[in-house]
């Protein structure tokens, strides 16, 4: 520590350069998570936030919600097989108009039972009671509807939005959740607890779901190469820097080894200096961060908090220090000789 | 302190040729005296102070710091001896360009684990207690060849080891250094092994050593 500290101190301009390379790399990564975790929220919060644990589906749909049917016959069946609570849903994508005007709006229509378990919390307005009533994810408020206004659905049905709700977004649409009694068909049987199937039909973690929405493990997937390419790249940065700064001192860690200081006192030394390098950085890359996350416009899908920082912050110090071996067995390699025959300091 | 080295060898092997840098060499250093070694360039000089001083072990020989034989020792101990045995002071100061005067000092008790103490006395000893935050790019040639040997005696070592510590300085100033070095050694009661090609400090020794081709020659009382 007295030399580590010392040392950062004395050449602070090396050291804030190397530090606001890896500040800008840590900071993308963070905003690249927050952009994964909100397109994730964007794409599949209503299924994250539902009610239940797991999702039976049509066995041969393969985990893919859009892509499971089951006639109500059978969905009554699988209900009553359920030990705890269990509610159908139904998902459709559609297009609506406001009160019959032009203007076209994306939407997930999620049917379930009257006063089953899979309706979401009113945040405003009140609960649906009438059969065409709704309740609608609140960044529908976004494309200008207020409570009372109709959503039209092709010719014949329409909708009043009697409530809004919140974090109720599917396939990067907003759902609007309808109470209804007489589907003929749902595409899952959502239930608490551990679920009972038979051959037709297997059960889901709720999470796998997530990998059967259009497009979701894509994007993902695209992000999170992104984002492990980042901490390569951050690591690479930092070894690169700490081997040349190795190299360049050797003379210095020559010195100090014929004085009488032993490897680990000099390998901590180093690994000291890279821990308070990335932990500064990842403390100004935070600020960043949420800085330029305030921002963006608010439908951006981007969700930044501590709970997103923490994994990717812990990964960037110990990748970090992982970079920096190859220094630490140069570190070990100089001889003190070196030292006594070396050219003037 | 006594250093004794008995019938040390050194031959270093350079691909498939050997070369014998130090042959059967011997000699004694009591408490309290300072030995100056001479001889020609590439006699060996270097490599006998190295190897007394740990940095080097011996083809063949042994290496006696107070009876302990340190040829023998890890790796590890022997740093461990070089810290708190061995003071070296270098031909070139060699000092820590982020260290200021004080801290030069301090790293020493830092390593040895030991409380930092005023470090005021000791420079002032040298010269130098209005440096004591400098650093070493902000001073001469012969301060900072002062701080290196202030550094080296700062943990009291009871062995003192300086290969051509006058090199880099103008005379007055090198006789300077001497002098405080011959001081040191005959009042700490210290044993004390310094290499030179300075014939004008060869009158601080209290004896002198001549190598020629790797073998101790001619020992001067
Ligand atoms: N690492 C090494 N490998 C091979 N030969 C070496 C090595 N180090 C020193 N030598 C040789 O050993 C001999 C003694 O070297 P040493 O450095 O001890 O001489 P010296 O008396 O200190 O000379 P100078 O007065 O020039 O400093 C020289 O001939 C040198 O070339
Ligand atoms: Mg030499």
């Amino acid at each position: 520590m007295f030399l580590a500290i010392r040392e950062l101190l004395f050449a602070k301009t090396k050291y804030i350069l190397i530090s606001l390379i890896t500040t800008l790399t840590v900071s993308l990564i963070f905003i690249v998570s927050g952009l994964a975790e909100g397109l994730s929220a964007d794409n599949a919060s209503s299924i994250q936030g539902l009610a239940a644990d797991y999702l039976v589906l049509e066995a041969e749909a393969e985990g893919e919600l859009g892509n499971s049917f089951i006639p109500m016959q059978q969905a009554k069946e699988i209900m009553n097989d359920q030990e705890q609570e269990a509610n159908t849903l139904s998902v459709q994508m559609m297009n609506a108009t406001i009160g019959g005007g032009d203007k076209q709006i994306s939407l997930a229509l999620f049917a379930t039972e009257r006063g089953g378990m899979l309706m979401p919390e009113v945040m405003e307005g009140r609960f649906p009671k009438q059969e065409n009533e709704v309740l609608a994810d609140d960044s529908l408020k976004q494309e200008g509807i207020q409570i009372g206004d109709e959503l039209q659905l092709g010719e014949k049905t329409s909708y009043v939005v009697s409530g809004f709700t919140t974090d109720q977004r599917y396939s990067h649409t907003p759902v609007v959740f309808i109470e209804s009694e007489d589907l003929k068909q749902v595409n899952a049987v959502a239930v608490k607890g551990v679920a009972v199937t038979d051959g037709d039909y297997s059960a889901v973690p709720k999470i796998d779901a997530l990998g059967g929405i259009p497009s979701y493990s894509q994007e993902q997937a695209s992000l999170n190469m992104m984002i492990i390419f980042l901490y390569v790249i951050t690591a690479f940065v930092l070894a690169a820097f700490f081997y040349v700064m190795t190299l360049q001192k050797r003379d210095q860690f020559g010195v100090l080894k014929a004085l009488g200081a032993n490897n680990k006192y000099l390998i901590s030394g180093l690994i000291t200096q890279i821990i308070l390098l990335s932990v500064v950085s990842v403390g100004i890359a935070t600020a960043i961060s949420f800085g330029v996350g305030a921002l963006f416009p608010a439908d951006m899908p981007f969700i930044l908090n501590m709970a997103t920082i923490v994994q990717p912050a812990i990964i960037i110090i110990v990748v970090s220090v992982l970079g920096a071996v190859v220094s630490l067995y140069q570190v070990v390699k100089i001889d003190p000789l070196e030292a006594i025959e070396g050219v003037a300091a | 302190m006594t250093l004794v080295l008995e019938h040390v060898h050194k031959v270093y092997q350079d691909g498939p040729k050997e070369y014998v840098a130090l042959n059967d060499a011997s000699l004694q250093v009591k408490a309290g005296e300072f030995v100056a070694i001479v001889g020609p360039s590439g006699s060996g000089k270097s490599t006998l102070l190295s190897i007394a001083g740990a940095l080097l072990s011996p083809t063949s020989g042994k290496v006696l710091l107070d009876g302990e034989n340190i040829a023998t020792l890890s790796k590890k101990e022997v740093t461990k001896r070089r810290l708190e045995k061995i003071g070296f002071v270098f031909q070139a100061a060699h000092l820590l360009p982020y260290l200021k005067v004080k801290d030069q000092l301090n790293v020493i008790s830092v390593l040895a684990h030991k409380p930092k103490q005023k470090k005021a006395d000791i420079l002032a000893h040298f010269g130098l207690e209005h440096r004591i935050n400098n650093y070493p790019n902000e001073l001469s040639g012969g301060e900072r060849q002062r701080v290196a040997i202030a550094r080296a005696l700062v943990n009291d070592p009871k062995l003192i080891l300086a290969d051509e510590p006058t090199a880099s300085l103008d005379s007055s100033r090198g006789q300077e250094v001497v002098k405080l070095l011959a001081k040191e050694v005959n009042e700490g009661n210290k044993a004390g092994v310094m290499v030179t090609h300075d014939e004008r400090v060869l009158g601080f020794a209290d004896r002198i050593i001549t190598i020629r081709d790797g073998k101790v020659e001619f020992v001067n009382d």
